[in-house]
């Protein structure tokens, strides 16, 4: 087997999981992150030859990952601005993503919440809280300063703060 | 807040998709640029074969000349540069 071949295949052992939950806590439903994911390891195959050996695997795989997945909710949001669906449907698709929602109450109104984040919050918002990522591999992964991106999470915190609040 | 992730997967779901992902590599392999090739070149013989004919047939039947002043009048070009075109032919 190529060399090449053999470190893709180490990547898919010990990553395809921990970036199918990067995935899912993003997008929410578990057909659309099985989707995206294969788009994401097509992505990574055709990048192999220019991964530097230098540069941490992790750290590449969820830049390509983050991309692909802010991508996929830019296009999502303009099919469903193209079909008058209303944020509130879309909230509630991300959310109530059937049949493998196993949450409760409580855990449905903060998935609800952190629906209607803006992308770029939502996005540090799920690396801090679900992946409990630090800044800094979070600042690696988005090319975001330090500084950025606890601005984002300290707003995006208080977003959800006040949205289960309102709506307990 | 609650920081558990309130998902799940089908059974045996991570197997699964293991294997679907390590077959990418002999998958985008296996892509090969044949028909792509072989539609390019039916289009550019269609085309040469086509420009054959048209030359052929318009070559065996020469023009008249009225055929040639009603193509120049139709093509809207002044009765100036007209008579210009008639002179010179």
């Amino acid at each position: 087997m190529p060399e090449q071949e053999r470190f893709f295949n180490d990547l898919v052992r010990q990553y395809s999981e921990p970036l199918y939950w990067h995935v899912r806590a993003m997008v929410g439903s578990h057909e659309d992150t099985d989707d995206l994911l294969q788009e994401i390891f097509i992505k990574a195959w055709n990048a192999l030859p220019r991964f530097r050996g230098d540069s941490d695997p992790f750290t590449w795989l969820w830049r390509i990952a983050t991309n692909e997945t802010i991508s996929f909710l830019r296009k999502a949001r303009v099919r469903a601005a193209l079909t008058f669906s209303t944020i509130d449907s879309q909230a509630e698709r991300i959310s109530d993503p059937s049949p493998y929602f196993d949450g409760d109450k409580a855990l449905r109104a903060l998935r609800k919440a952190i629906a209607t984040l803006p992308d770029k919050q939502r996005l540090v918002f799920t690396m801090r809280y679900y992946e409990e990522l630090s800044y800094e591999q979070i600042s690696e992964i988005t090319g975001t300063s330090v500084g950025a991106l606890k601005t984002s999470y300290h707003i995006a915190y208080e977003k959800v703060k006040e949205f289960l609040k309102t709506n307990d | 807040m609650k920081k558990q992730m309130p998902y799940s997967t089908p059974d045996g779901y991570f197997e699964g998709l293991q294997n679907r992902l390590a077959e990418i590599p002999a998958r985008r392999s296996r892509i090969n640029f044949m028909p792509y090739l072989a539609l390019a070149a039916s289009f550019a013989l269609a085309a040469l074969a086509g420009n054959y004919i048209l030359m052929k047939s318009t070559a065996s039947q020469p023009a008249s000349d009225e055929e040639i002043v009603e193509y120049l009048i139709d093509s809207g070009m002044t009765l100036a540069q007209l008579e210009d075109a008639v002179y010179d032919y």
